[in-house]
């Protein structure tokens, strides 16, 4: 059987683009390189990944000028086809920006950079993406950036509670993000961003081998 | 005023204004045959400054050791490489970037760091990791606190966009550095298998010469030069020689001049650091005995009105020089446009060994390279040879005798700027994109897994300032030699090393008597080791208002582990183990070591020589003891799970960080740590558990005595000199009196790990008012 196609999309300064490729090809699927200056067929992909990074060297506004490129005009297309996005730190940032997913995310509360591992609790399902964890399961996987506080206003908070939209929560609020949101979906269901990184935790000599739970979905 | 004290006048402002001196002037004069002219002036400053030429240190280190049979590049380029093996290669160097850092915290670390990547990956190595060494004044200092955070802010502003690990690093305070403070960044690159090394030297006549990246602008004019003088009090006015970086640009450059590399687009690359476009292109020239025909007009410019000595001297960062085939370029075009960025040819090669500079069609000047990379001035500055007698340390004298007392220094230690926790700093670091890392900064080596051979690369840094002000030579062994032991007590085998050696002023005596101490100290342990110096730089007149720095010859050691799997930790992870000590006594030191604002004594507070023979067999054996051991060995599973180099406060704060991390306690025997330690018999047990010994070693392991020692002993190591004195236990730091006596003077100590943790925790946010963080327990 084919492998499943999974597109991964570079912007000018994306850093974890290697990263999440290898993952990908950890995780039983087919990585494909996408670029931020062409157009592609959305149809080709099993899911979409956004990888971390500093696109545009988070010039403006994190994510705000990647969510203006034109490869995100495809991104789009899949995600009104259904496709299954993921948005990993700042392409969770560039989904935001591109309003595919409620909410923003804005400088941490104590206005620094954060590189710690941390604890995270299911409580969504919608999302395929660590789709068979039952609600509740506890991920621990570390975090990386500076603009990770998830705002969102109070009947949006309200939403995505009925709407069963909050995917992930961290345990101990590393950034200040309002109900300790980690991770969300859309409406939908099929696009999904996060701010921890789970291609950082794939093996033990990482630290931690829970990344694999949320990514590994094609084997 | 005559002519001739006109003409005398204007030479000595034009001296002063190009920092060069009145024997250096003659010495251009004579080797052109007349005096320089225009652009010249701009050309030997920066060529000779000390920066650029090492005019002060040359001649001590072309001593230096720098070659095994692993080296395969070391000085002379933009980095050393060494042969890993199995077609993996890497790349290192560590280098200063010191005064900007003083004068603007956050824009001088950032370019330090922007910097040294670009010397890595312009040799055609992607960089996996960044290391920094930094000194700072007492946190009281004037400024310090926005010093600190500039350079950490800095720091993790460059590294992280750029999306390169900070794995490890090292922080020390003294009132040494109150007015200078030394910001040294490492970075280290990978040649996977196939990938080939690209070098500065230029070839092929017509071939041309292509500029890459950021525009030019008026930023760092002069600099190489300001970073050769000592500071003043006006050192604030030289904010306008600072560079100002930018780390989306690094981070394209960097992804397009690995493509060009990789498609065989260029015939030699080199980056434009100190003393920009001048450097690179004469030292290219000169590398390759060929000259350059350069069209300054051509430079891609931020501002259309600087003239062609800005254009040479600028220090505008991110930016590239190559050599390319013509019928190369315009895919070298293409390629650097889908980045973003700008390729332009300003020139071309020429067979003639001569450089021609052109402005709009007129010619510059015409000048052979070699006259400023080969023919700088070389200094043999005044020194006097080292003698083992000039002992001066800071020392603080333990309070008191008593479990009280001992527990007093303890808190004392862990809560001292020098002994708290660093987490504030190294949590603003991305420590981990790249997915390689396998140890950070909470580990005492930082280890990135290489993809292809699932081997360990080890990087620590060295240099422990105190043992510098101690004994220049026995700080400068100490250098290497502390590091290379801790990358052993990991399993890891040193395979080689970088240095940057930050010193006062090279013109006056005792700075240079103790660069030249410093050096053989090096150079002995490097040797014992075969861990040869392979790249680095020199960085003198580190000094204000006529006050020197301590010498500090920071280095960063590299080495290599058969895997990553098994890594012993540097603090316990299991209770119910053994606790050894592992004894190399070679030096010892009365009082604790590394205090910061403790009063100067100057008595001979420390004795004995450091070996470095002794310290490499010991090096060896530690490392085949640590590296794991199981049926497919090496290293699949580990009976050691935690080690741990002693160092400052001495093994009472070693035990105590081993210990609060994971919250597992020490039972310590205090009886059989005095019988392991008969050589201190003569201190009070207080004072000994907080005196530096050089060397020893904490290992938790579920062996026996009896099967560490014979394992040791068949790895060449003496089992005598492995100590069974604990045991990890519960969640308290306890030693055991031994004694049944009540009446025992120095009791026994129980304290609980919380209350040292929070000792060590809240020690950074006590020292700096406004630099602190929420903790999450």
């Amino acid at each position: 059987m084919a492998k499943a196609k999974v597109g991964v999309v570079r912007f000018p300064g994306t850093n974890c683009d290697r990263d999440v490729f290898e993952a990908v090809g950890l995780s039983g699927a087919e990585p494909i390189w996408l670029w931020h200056e062409d157009l592609f067929d959305s149809a080709q992909f099993s899911a979409l990944i956004l990888p971390g990074g500093f696109s545009y060297g988070d010039y403006l506004r994190s994510g705000a000028l990647a969510a203006r490129a034109v490869a995100m005009k495809s991104v789009r297309e899949a995600a009104v086809r259904g496709t299954p996005i993921l948005g990993i730190c700042n392409g969770f940032q560039i989904l935001c920006e591109a309003r595919l997913l409620p909410g923003a995310l804005v400088r941490n509360t104590g206005r620094r950079f954060i590189d710690s591992w941390v604890d995270l609790k299911k409580v969504g399902s919608r999302t395929v993406f660590g789709g068979s964890l039952p609600s509740g399961s506890g991920i621990r996987i570390p975090i990386a950036h500076a603009d990770g506080r998830f705002v969102i206003d109070d009947s949006g908070l309200n939403e995505l509670r009925d709407r069963d939209q909050i995917w992930l929560e961290y345990q101990a609020n590393p950034n200040g993000s309002i109900a300790a949101i980690a991770g969300v979906t859309n409406e939908n269901g099929n696009v999904a961003g996060l701010m921890p990184h789970p291609e950082r935790a794939f093996h033990e000599w990482m630290g931690g081998t829970d990344g694999r739970r949320l990514l590994e979905i094609w084997s | 005023m005559g002519q001739d004290q006109r003409d005398n006048k204007e030479l000595q402002e034009k001296l002063k204004h190009y920092r060069l001196n009145e024997s250096e002037h003659r010495r251009i004069a004579g080797l052109l045959g007349r005096e320089p002219q225009g652009v010249e002036w701009a050309l030997f400053s920066a060529m000779w400054s000390e920066h650029c030429s090492y005019k002060s240190s040359r001649v001590h280190l072309k001593g230096l050791f720098n070659k095994s049979e692993r080296v395969l590049q070391s000085f002379g380029e933009n980095a050393g490489v060494v042969d890993l093996g199995d077609g993996e290669r890497v790349a290192f160097k560590i280098e200063s970037h010191n005064h900007p850092s003083f004068i603007e915290p956050y824009q001088g670390a950032t370019t330090g760091v922007g910097g040294i990547l670009r010397d890595i990956f312009t040799m055609g190595a992607r960089p996996i990791a960044v290391a920094d060494y930094l000194c700072f004044g007492r946190p009281q200092a004037e400024r310090m606190e926005k010093i600190v955070d500039g350079v950490v802010r800095g720091i993790g502003g460059y590294g992280n966009p750029v999306g390169v690990p900070t794995i490890t690093g090292q922080t020390e305070f003294d009132p040494s550095y109150d007015k200078n403070v030394l910001v040294n960044a490492m970075a280290v690159g990978l040649f996977r298998k196939g990938e080939k090394v690209f070098l500065s030297k230029a070839k092929g006549v017509g071939n041309l010469v292509v500029y890459a990246g950021a525009k030019t602008g008026r930023d760092g004019v002069h600099g190489a030069s300001m970073a050769s003088e000592s500071f003043g009090k006006d050192s604030e006015k030289k904010r306008p020689t600072i560079q100002i970086g930018d780390p989306f640009f690094e981070k394209l450059l960097i992804e397009a001049c690995l493509e060009v590399m990789e498609q065989d687009l260029v015939v030699a690359i080199q980056d434009m650091g100190a003393a920009g476009l001048t450097s690179s292109s004469f030292e290219m020239a000169s590398k390759g005995g060929v000259g350059f025909n350069l069209h300054l007009d051509r430079v891609p410019l931020r501002e259309s009105t600087l003239q062609p000595e800005d254009i040479l001297l600028s220090e505008s960062q991110e930016r590239m020089l190559m050599v390319v085939e013509p019928a190369k370029l315009s895919n070298v075009e293409a390629l650097f446009k889908r980045w973003g960025l700008e390729a332009v040819a300003i020139g071309e090669v020429t067979a003639k060994k001569t450089m021609k500079l052109f402005w709009k069609g007129d010619l510059l000047t015409e000048i052979d390279p070699e006259l400023l990379t080969e023919h700088a001035p070389m200094y043999e500055r005044p020194f006097e040879p080292w003698t083992p007698s000039n002992r001066v340390a800071s020392v603080a004298d333990i309070a008191g005798e008593s479990a009280a007392d001992i527990r007093a220094s303890l808190r004392t230690a862990l809560s001292s700027p020098q002994g708290c926790s660093r987490e504030f700093i190294f949590r603003q670091y991305d420590g981990h994109v790249g997915a390689s890392t396998a140890a950070d900064c909470h580990e005492s080596v930082g280890v990135i897994r290489l993809k292809d051979s699932g081997r360990g690369l080890g990087i620590v840094l060295g240099c422990r300032p105190q043992m510098m002000r101690l004994d220049a030579r026995e700080g400068g062994l100490d250098a290497v030699a502390f590091p290379a032991l801790e990358l052993a007590a990991k399993g890891f085998e040193p395979l080689a090393v970088t240095d940057c050696l930050n010193f006062g002023n090279p013109e006056r005596v005792p700075v240079m008597s103790s660069f030249v101490a410093a050096l053989s100290g090096l150079n002995e342990i490097c040797e014992s080791l075969v861990a040869p110096i392979i790249s680095g730089n020199v960085s003198f007149y580190n000094e204000t208002e006529g006050r020197g720095i301590t010498p500090t010859p920071s280095t960063g050691v590299v080495g290599l582990r058969p895997t990553v799997t098994s890594l012993p930790k540097s603090d316990f992870v299991h209770e119910g183990e053994n606790v050894f000590l592992l004894r190399l006594p070679q030096l010892w030191t009365s009082g604790a070591m590394g205090e910061v604002t403790g009063p100067e004594s100057t008595g001979p507070r420390a004795f004995g020589t450091l070996n470095g023979k002794e310290i490499a067999a010991l090096v060896t054996s530690l490392r085949k003891l640590t590296e794991g051991v199981g049926p497919h060995s090496p290293a699949t599973e580990n009976t050691i799970s935690a080690t741990r180099v002693v160092g400052k406060f001495g093994l009472g704060y070693a035990l105590a960080r081993m210990a609060i991390s994971k919250n597992i306690g020490v039972r310590l025997s205090r009886s059989a740590t005095q019988a392991a330690r008969p050589d201190l018999a003569k201190m009070s047990f207080a004072e000994s558990l907080f005196c530096e010994v050089s060397y020893e070693v904490l290992i938790s392991s579920t062996e026996s005595l009896e099967a560490l020692r014979n394992r040791f002993a068949s790895h060449g190591g003496d089992p005598r000199s492995l100590h069974l004195i604990g045991t990890t236990h519960g969640h308290r730091f306890v030693i055991e009196s031994g004694s049944s006596s009540d009446t025992d003077p120095e009791g026994t100590l129980d304290v609980n790990l919380l209350e040292l943790k929070m000792d060590y925790d809240s020690g950074w946010s006590s020292a700096f008012k406004n630099l602190s963080f929420e903790r999450q327990y």
